[in-house]
């Protein structure tokens, strides 16, 4: 197959060999207890010059108090992988975790503007539909996988894609390359303590990122029994053997909602949209993150169970969250 | 005769929103593109179908509309199908989805839209926006990809900063060159002041209708190129009294997304 064109982004790319001996030596086939602690999870499990990934969005079942620990252990040199993603990408630069972006979707806010045209985090282009097709070619345990769109556009020129002539049709088709993050973290509605999870609603990927990462942290809402996975399996998002860590993390997706369970808090939202400078990112991971030791304080000391209780109250929406 | 008074987005939102057809399934991204859905299917289009590209096949979303319910349960209500990311391009990647719909920051004669950056090199731009999200999907998949932006001379230019979607690239057979879809590309450029198509032999940007009491030539004045003009120009019609009242009071009362520059015109 001859190459017609290649992006010029560099891309993290793990051979698909390399991550089946990955999964082969790391991750656990025996139910073992995963439950503890975010400090806990983020210290073992997230490394300095990882490449991240997270489902879903930053207003819906995002992992808002994972990413705040990785925040508050000062984690550096991250790869973010940036789907869908509003405030996070924000807070991971501006905290200084994180120094380079895979883009399918960074807003809003113009705090990240700001600091990408500055050229302080580098940035390689993609789009929302091709990062999940990278996810689904990690998880399918392939180099690539071929798709029908970036072609023709500067999109394509600066992200790491290849365009070929498809030896099927004839014609040009463009190359994704499998993505295999280090570490997913994911929010989801139930687990059980080995680490079986289940998400209500819509996802981005949460099953192909679970599969194609080396690490991963599942925070839920609530904790259930074993059982009530075999009673009804077709619920079951992800099984534990794919899961490293359980944390749990009621309003773990605060600012942000959970479907069914409580609405997103916009005031706080708009607090960190309305960041434009360094000054004002300070103020807000002092204040929010630094000072603050772990989740339940935040909870407790940051939001407060008034404000939870009016959270949990405006999401009357039930119909198809169980 | 009477006057009636609008905001340019309220303009935009109705004009997209008689465009659509019963029956048929769009793409929506966020943003206004819901808010066009939403009043397509309360006045126009009430079998539309819906697709959402964090996983949401078919909802009847819940008005009023929320700020920031993308992907929350007002916004994937009663839906159809509930599924992920890479099942919903699915839908459109094998031609199911008839309309697409994306804003632009800019956007040339071929329809090409620009949502990266403005300025400077990709590296260091002058300003830097969110890039493609679902945009260049829904530009490349659906069968016509329908383009939303504000009527500002700069925003029509020759040549973009930045290329983020694709529309008919350098002109005929460029997409298929390419080895985006056959038959796929933008079909209407909806503007705060004018309907724009596309030429079906050259491909090139046509200028289909003027609002009502504006005049070409202002529509024209200071774009970055020029436009071909259809042989039976349209005049468009303000938003009717009905849109205006579905607009304010049902789908968007707080005016989160309605809200912009104040127009009038005689009715």
């Amino acid at each position: 197959m001859d190459v017609l064109f290649e992006g010029q982004a560099e891309i993290r790319f793990t051979h698909p060999d390399d991550f089946r001996e990955w999964v082969r030596t790391h991750k656990k086939r025996e139910p073992v207890e995963k439950l503890m602690t975010e400090r806990e999870a983020i210290a073992r499990l997230v490394s300095d010059g990882d490449y991240l990934a997270y489902d879903f969005s930053s207003l819906t079942r995002g992992p808002q108090a994972l990413v705040r620990e990785i925040i508050r252990q000062r984690k550096r040199d991250l790869w973010v992988c940036a789907e869908f993603t509003l405030h996070e990408s924000a807070l991971l630069v501006g905290s200084g975790c994180a120094s380079r972006i895979d883009v399918g979707f960074m807003g809003y806010g113009s705090y990240i503007g700001k600091v990408v045209a500055e050229g302080r985090v580098r940035v390689f282009e993609w789009t929302n539909g091709s990062l999940a097709f990278r996810m689904l070619a990690g998880a399918r345990g392939i180099p690539f996988i071929p798709m029908r769109n970036l072609l023709g556009t500067d999109t394509l020129r600066h992200s790491g894609a290849k365009v070929v002539q498809d030896p099927f049709t004839g014609d040009p088709i463009c190359l994704v390359p499998a993505l295999n993050p280090d570490v997913f973290l994911v929010h989801v509605h139930q687990a059980d303590v080995f680490g079986n999870a289940r998400i209500f609603g819509t996802n981005l990927f949460a099953l192909e990122a679970a599969m194609a990462s080396k690490k991963v942290i599942v925070s839920c809402e609530e904790i259930i029994d074993p059982s009530e996975f075999r009673k009804e399996p077709s619920k079951t998002t992800i099984p534990y053997f794919l899961v490293d860590a359980v944390v749990h993390l009621p309003f773990g997706a605060y600012p942000g909602g959970v479907q069914g369970r409580y609405d997103l808090d916009l005031e706080h939202i708009d607090k960190v949209n309305a960041i434009t400078n360094d000054q004002e990112m300070q103020v807000y991971l002092q204040e929010y993150i630094y000072d603050i030791e772990d989740h339940t304080t935040f909870l407790e000391k940051k939001v407060g169970w008034k404000r939870l209780q009016e959270l949990i109250r405006r999401a009357a929406i039930k119909e198809g969250y169980h | 005769m009477g006057v009636v008074e609008f905001t340019d987005t309220e303009l935009m939102i109705c004009s997209a929103a008689r465009l659509l057809e019963d029956r048929k399934t769009v793409f929506v991204g966020w943003g206004m593109p819901q808010v066009v859905a939403m009043l397509a299917e309360r006045l126009y289009t009430p079998n539309l179908v819906q697709v959402f590209e964090f996983g949401a096949i078919g909802p009847r979303s819940l008005t009023p509309f929320v700020r920031g319910t993308m992907g929350g349960p007002s916004n994937v209500y009663q839906s159809l199908q509930w599924i992920n990311m890479n099942w919903a391009f699915s839908y459109a990647v094998t031609g199911y989805i008839d309309y697409g719909m994306i804003g632009a920051l800019q956007v040339d004669l071929y329809g090409n839209v620009n949502s990266t950056l403005l300025g400077g090199t990709y590296e260091r731009p002058g300003r830097r926006f969110p890039g493609s999200g679902g945009g260049n999907e829904v530009a490349s998949l659906c069968w016509k990809t329908i383009i939303v932006l504000k009527h500002e001379p700069r925003r029509f230019v020759k040549l973009l900063d930045f290329v983020t979607s694709p529309g008919y690239l350098d002109g005929p057979g460029a997409r298929e060159k390419a080895g985006l879809p056959r038959g796929t590309g933008p079909w209407r450029v909806v503007t705060s002041k004018a309907l724009i198509g596309f030429d079906e032999v050259t491909k090139k940007m046509t200028l289909l209708g003027v609002l009502r009491g504006v005049k070409v030539a202002d529509v024209l004045e200071g774009m970055g190129f020029e436009p071909l003009l259809d042989a039976k120009l349209q005049e468009i019609e303000p938003p009717l009294d009905e849109e205006l009242r579905i607009l304010r009071q049902e789908v968007d009362p707080s005016g989160l997304i309605i809200r912009g520059e104040r127009m009038r015109t005689e009715r």
